[in-house]
C-alpha cells in the first residue's frame, strides 16, 4: 500500500498550477498548503498556524476592505485587539445574508466592487442593463471567480473570489478529501461527477470541482449543459411559464437519461475491473440505486470504489434520507464499503471543507486555517456539544472577509468521538438554524431536475 | 353587476403572472390530490376528524348612524373594491368608532390596523366581503388587509393592495402545516405560496407597508417583533418570490371560488387542521408574552434579539469604482 506522504506527494504534484511558489508564501498558505494532512496537525500547531492565518486576513481585510473596515469600526474592533487565539472569537462576524443583499444591472456591478477586499482589475461590464450571469461572466473575464449558490426563495448569495482564493478553495477541497479516502484515491481511477460541469457553469459547488479533473485520469459529467443564474432561478421557485415549461421537460427527459448514463457507466467499469469515484449530489446516486433495485441488479466495487456525496439529504421534496441509510444502500447495490462513502459539508462563503471521517462519519473541521464556533439565538458563542448557529474564521480567503455567521445549525464537538484525529468536529447531517431558508447544492440541483411534481 | 369599464378601472382583472402562477399552483394541487386519493378517502373515513372551533369576536360592531362622516369619493384607492366596500354601514360605523375624522390621518391608520391585526383572527375561509368577515371576526390574511383598507378608505385615506408569491420562515408556516398534511405537501411540491398580501396607506405624500395578518400572539409564538404600522412583514418573516410584487387597488376577480372549492370541497379536513394550528401558535405566543411580563416587555425582548442578529456591515452602491468601466 503507498505511504500517505508519498499519496498526498502524488496529489501535490498533480495540482502544482492551484499552489503559489513557496516563495510567495504568507501565513495563510502556510496554514493551507503546509500540512500534508489537514485533519492530524497537532491541536497545538494547527492554533498557531490558525491565529497567524486569521489574523494576516484579518488585517488585510481590516485595511484594505472599506466596508468591512467599517463595520469593524462600529462594533469597536481593531487589529490591535488580536493578541492571542482567543482574541480571535471577537472578531465581527458577517452574517451571510450580507451577500444576498445585492442591486441589480450595474448596480450590482458596483455593489460587488464595493464588497472586495484590495486592487480589483479592471473590468469592462457590457449593456445598459446587465444580467447577473453578464455581470458575473464580465469579472470572471477579467481573472476574478465570482461564484453563487441559491436558497429556495431563488435568491442567490454571490461570493467574489480572486483565482487566488478560488484556487486555495478547489485544491483544499480536493486534499481533504483525498485525504479522508487514503488509500483509495489513484490518478488511473474513472471518475463520475453528479454535478453540473464545472467549465460550463458559476454555481459554486460545481465549478470547485474543475479540480477532479486534474487528479483523476477519466471523468464524466452528469449534467453537460451551461447552468446560469436563472436556470437555478426558474428551477428553484418550480415551473413558470412555457419557456419553464419546455425547459422542465427537456430536464426530465435528461434526468433519466443521466441515471441510464451513469447505469451503463457501471457495468462498464465493473466489467473492465476499474476503480470509480462518485462526487456531488447524493440524491442522483440515490435514484440510480433505486432503477438498480427495482431492476434486480447489484455490484461489488468493494475497495474500487469510493463516494464523495455534498449538499444536502433531500430525496424529494418531502423525503430526506438519513447519511447512514444511504450508506447501507451504497454498500448492498453496489458493493461499496461504508467507509470509503464520506459527505463534505461547505459552504459558498468559505474556503473550509468538513469531510467525514471513514471511521466515524464525523464532519472534521480542517483547523489549521479554519477556526469553527457555534453561536446561541442571542449570538453567544456556546462552544462544544450544543446546537447552535455555524458560525467560522476562514483564514484562507483574500478577496472577501471570510469571516461568517450562517444560518446553519450545528453541533461542534471538541473531538471526533470514534477517531483519534486531533481537532474540532460537526456531528453528521447539518441542519438549516430556525429563521433560514433550505439551500445547499443537492437542492439546487435537486430542484433542478427534480421535474415531476408532487412524487 | 360588474361592468368591463369597472373591472378596467378597479384593477380587477388578475396580472398575467398571478394567473399564471395560480393556474401552476392548482395543477401541482390536483396532481397531489390525484396521487393521494387513498389518504384523502381515510382522511374521510376516519373517526377522528379535526374539528375547529371559531373563537368568538372579543368586539362589538358598533351600530350606524345617519349623519356618521364617510369619504363618499369615487377616486381610485377610496373607493369601494371587490370584497372591500368601504361604505357598507357596518364599516362606517366602526371606522367613526375608531376615530376616523378626529384622529390625524396617520393615527387613524393606527387604529384600523391594530383593529384588524389583533382583533380579526387568522382563520383559512373561502373569501367573502369586509362585512361578512366583520361578523366573523376571523379570516385569511386577505380578509384581515380588506378590512383594515376598508377602514381606511372610510375614513378618506387612500388604501391599496401589495400582493406577492413568498416563502416564510420554516417555523412561522410549520406548527399549522404539521396539522394538515396534504396542504403541506402541496407547500413542499411548490416550494412557495401562492400568494400573500399586505395593505399599503398613503399618507404625508407617501405609501405606508401595514401587514394585519398576524396576530401578536403568533409572532411571539416564533419570536418575532408584534409589528406596527410602516413596519412590513418582507424581511422578517415572509420572503417574497423576487419578481412577484404587484400593487392594486382591488383584490382580483377569480379567486373566490377556488378558494371555496379548495377549503369547503377538496380539503375541509386539512383546512381544519391549518385552523386548529394557528390557535395552537396563538396560545403558543399568549404564554411567551406573559412569561416576558408583557407585550411591550415581550416585543423589547425580541427586538434586541432581532436587532442583534441583524448587524451587517453596510455596502455603498452607489460609490463608483474606477475600475469597473460601463461600456454602451
Amino acid at each position: 500500500m503507498i505511504d500517505f506522504d508519498a499519496y498526498i506527494k502524488k496529489f501535490d504534484s498533480l495540482v502544482t498550477k492551484y499552489i503559489p511558489p513557496k516563495e510567495q508564501w504568507t501565513p495563510s498558505d502556510y496554514a493551507t498548503y503546509g500540512p500534508q494532512d489537514l485533519y492530524r496537525v497537532p491541536e497545538k500547531k494547527a492554533n498557531e498556524l490558525c491565529f497567524e492565518a486569521i489574523k494576516y486576513q484579518f488585517k488585510r481585510h481590516y485595511e484594505n476592505n472599506k466596508i468591512y473596515h467599517k463595520f469593524c469600526d462600529t462594533q469597536n474592533f481593531s487589529i490591535d485587539k488580536i493578541k492571542n487565539y482567543v482574541d480571535l472569537e471577537k472578531i465581527p462576524l458577517i452574517p451571510d445574508k450580507f451577500y444576498k443583499d445585492y442591486p441589480t444591472g450595474r448596480d450590482f456591478a458596483l455593489w460587488l466592487s464595493n464588497i472586495i477586499t484590495g486592487e480589483l482589475p479592471t473590468i469592462k461590464i457590457s449593456g445598459k442593463n446587465p444580467s447577473f450571469d453578464d455581470v458575473i461572466n464580465d469579472f470572471n473575464a477579467s481573472g476574478m471567480v465570482v461564484a453563487y449558490s441559491s436558497g429556495t426563495s431563488g435568491k442567490h448569495t454571490f461570493i467574489p473570489r480572486d483565482l487566488r482564493t478560488f484556487n486555495v478553495a478547489e485544491y483544499l477541497g480536493a486534499k481533504v478529501v483525498l485525504t479522508m479516502a487514503y488509500p483509495i484515491w489513484e490518478y488511473d481511477m474513472y471518475g463520475f461527477l453528479l454535478m453540473p460541469n464545472p467549465f460550463k457553469t458559476n454555481v459554486f459547488a460545481g465549478k470547485v470541482c474543475t479540480i477532479y479533473f486534474d487528479v483523476i485520469k477519466d471523468v464524466k459529467v452528469a449534467i453537460d449543459r451551461e447552468i446560469d443564474t436563472e436556470t437555478i432561478r426558474l428551477s428553484m421557485l418550480g415551473g413558470r411559464g412555457i419557456k419553464t415549461t419546455l425547459a422542465s421537460i427537456a430536464i426530465k427527459r435528461m434526468y433519466s437519461k443521466i441515471v441510464n448514463n451513469i447505469i451503463k457507466w457501471l457495468e462498464q467499469n465493473e466489467k473492465q475491473g476499474n476503480k470509480i469515484a462518485f462526487a456531488g449530489a447524493p440524491f442522483l446516486l440515490y435514484s440510480v440505486m433505486n432503477k438498480l433495485e427495482k431492476d434486480g441488479k447489484t455490484f461489488n466495487f468493494s475497495n474500487r470504489g469510493a463516494i464523495l456525496t455534498g449538499g444536502g439529504w433531500k430525496i424529494h421534496e418531502d423525503i430526506r434520507v438519513s447519511v447512514n441509510d444511504f450508506r447501507k444502500k451504497v454498500e448492498s447495490i453496489l458493493g461499496i464499503k461504508p467507509e470509503h462513502c464520506l459527505d463534505l459539508y461547505g459552504m459558498v462563503e468559505g474556503n473550509g471543507w468538513m469531510t467525514h471521517c471513514p471511521e466515524g462519519h464525523y464532519l472534521h473541521v480542517p483547523h489549521s486555517y479554519y477556526h469553527a464556533m457555534v453561536f446561541d439565538d442571542e449570538l453567544k458563542p456556546i462552544g462544544y456539544g450544543k446546537f447552535g448557529r455555524f458560525a467560522f474564521l476562514d483564514g484562507s480567503t483574500y478577496s472577501y472577509p471570510g469571516f461568517i455567521i450562517s444560518g446553519d445549525r450545528v453541533k461542534l464537538l471538541e473531538h471526533c468521538p470514534v477517531c483519534d484525529r486531533p481537532g474540532p468536529v460537526l456531528e453528521p447531517e447539518i441542519k438549516r438554524a430556525p429563521g433560514e431558508e433550505t439551500r445547499g447544492c443537492a437542492e439546487e440541483m435537486r430542484k433542478m431536475l427534480a421535474t415531476d411534481l408532487g412524487r | 353587476m360588474l361592468t368591463p369599464w369597472e373591472i378596467k378601472k378597479k384593477e380587477y382583472l388578475p396580472p398575467l403572472l398571478m394567473i399564471k402562477m395560480n393556474l401552476l399552483g392548482m395543477l401541482s394541487l390536483v396532481k397531489i390530490l390525484l396521487l393521494n386519493l387513498g389518504a384523502i378517502r381515510v382522511a374521510k373515513n376516519q373517526e377522528k376528524k379535526n374539528i375547529y372551533i371559531r373563537p368568538k369576536p372579543t368586539y362589538k360592531i358598533p351600530d350606524y348612524e345617519q349623519g356618521m362622516k364617510y369619504c363618499k369619493s369615487d377616486e381610485k384607492y377610496l373607493r369601494p373594491t371587490l370584497y372591500c366596500n368601504c361604505q357598507a354601514p357596518e364599516i362606517i360605523a366602526l371606522a367613526n368608532q375608531l376615530g376616523a375624522y378626529k384622529k390625524s390621518e396617520y393615527e387613524f391608520a393606527q387604529a384600523a390596523f391594530e383593529f384588524a391585526k389583533r382583533k380579526i383572527i387568522l382563520e383559512f375561509v373561502p373569501l367573502d366581503g369586509v362585512v361578512e368577515t366583520l361578523r366573523r371576526g376571523t379570516g385569511t390574511c386577505l380578509h384581515k388587509i380588506s378590512i383594515f383598507i376598508a377602514l381606511c378608505r372610510a375614513a378618506g385615506i387612500q388604501a391599496r393592495y401589495k400582493f406577492f408569491a413568498l416563502t416564510m420562515l420554516d417555523e412561522w408556516a410549520q406548527p399549522a402545516l404539521n396539522n394538515a398534511p396534504l396542504m403541506k405537501k402541496w407547500y413542499d411540491v411548490m416550494g412557495f405560496f401562492l400568494l400573500h398580501g399586505e395593505g399599503e396607506i398613503y399618507v404625508d405624500g407617501k405609501w405606508i407597508p401595514g401587514d394585519v395578518g398576524a396576530e401578536p400572539e403568533r409572532q411571539a409564538s416564533v419570536w418575532l417583533p408584534v409589528t406596527k404600522l410602516g413596519e412590513d412583514s418582507i424581511g422578517i418573516w415572509l420572503f417574497p418570490i423576487p419578481g412577484t410584487i404587484i400593487q392594486r387597488e382591488s383584490i382580483p376577480l377569480g379567486l373566490r371560488l377556488p378558494s371555496k372549492v379548495l377549503m369547503n370541497r377538496l380539503v375541509p379536513n386539512s383546512v381544519a387542521g391549518l385552523n386548529n394550528g394557528i390557535i395552537e401558535q396563538i396560545e403558543k405566543g399568549k404564554k411567551i408574552i406573559k412569561e416576558a411580563g408583557g407585550e411591550k416587555a415581550y416585543d423589547l425582548l425580541a427586538r434586541q434579539k432581532r436587532a442583534k442578529s441583524m448587524s451587517m456591515p453596510k455596502a455603498s452602491l452607489v460609490e463608483k469604482s474606477d475600475k469597473i468601466i460601463f461600456e454602451e
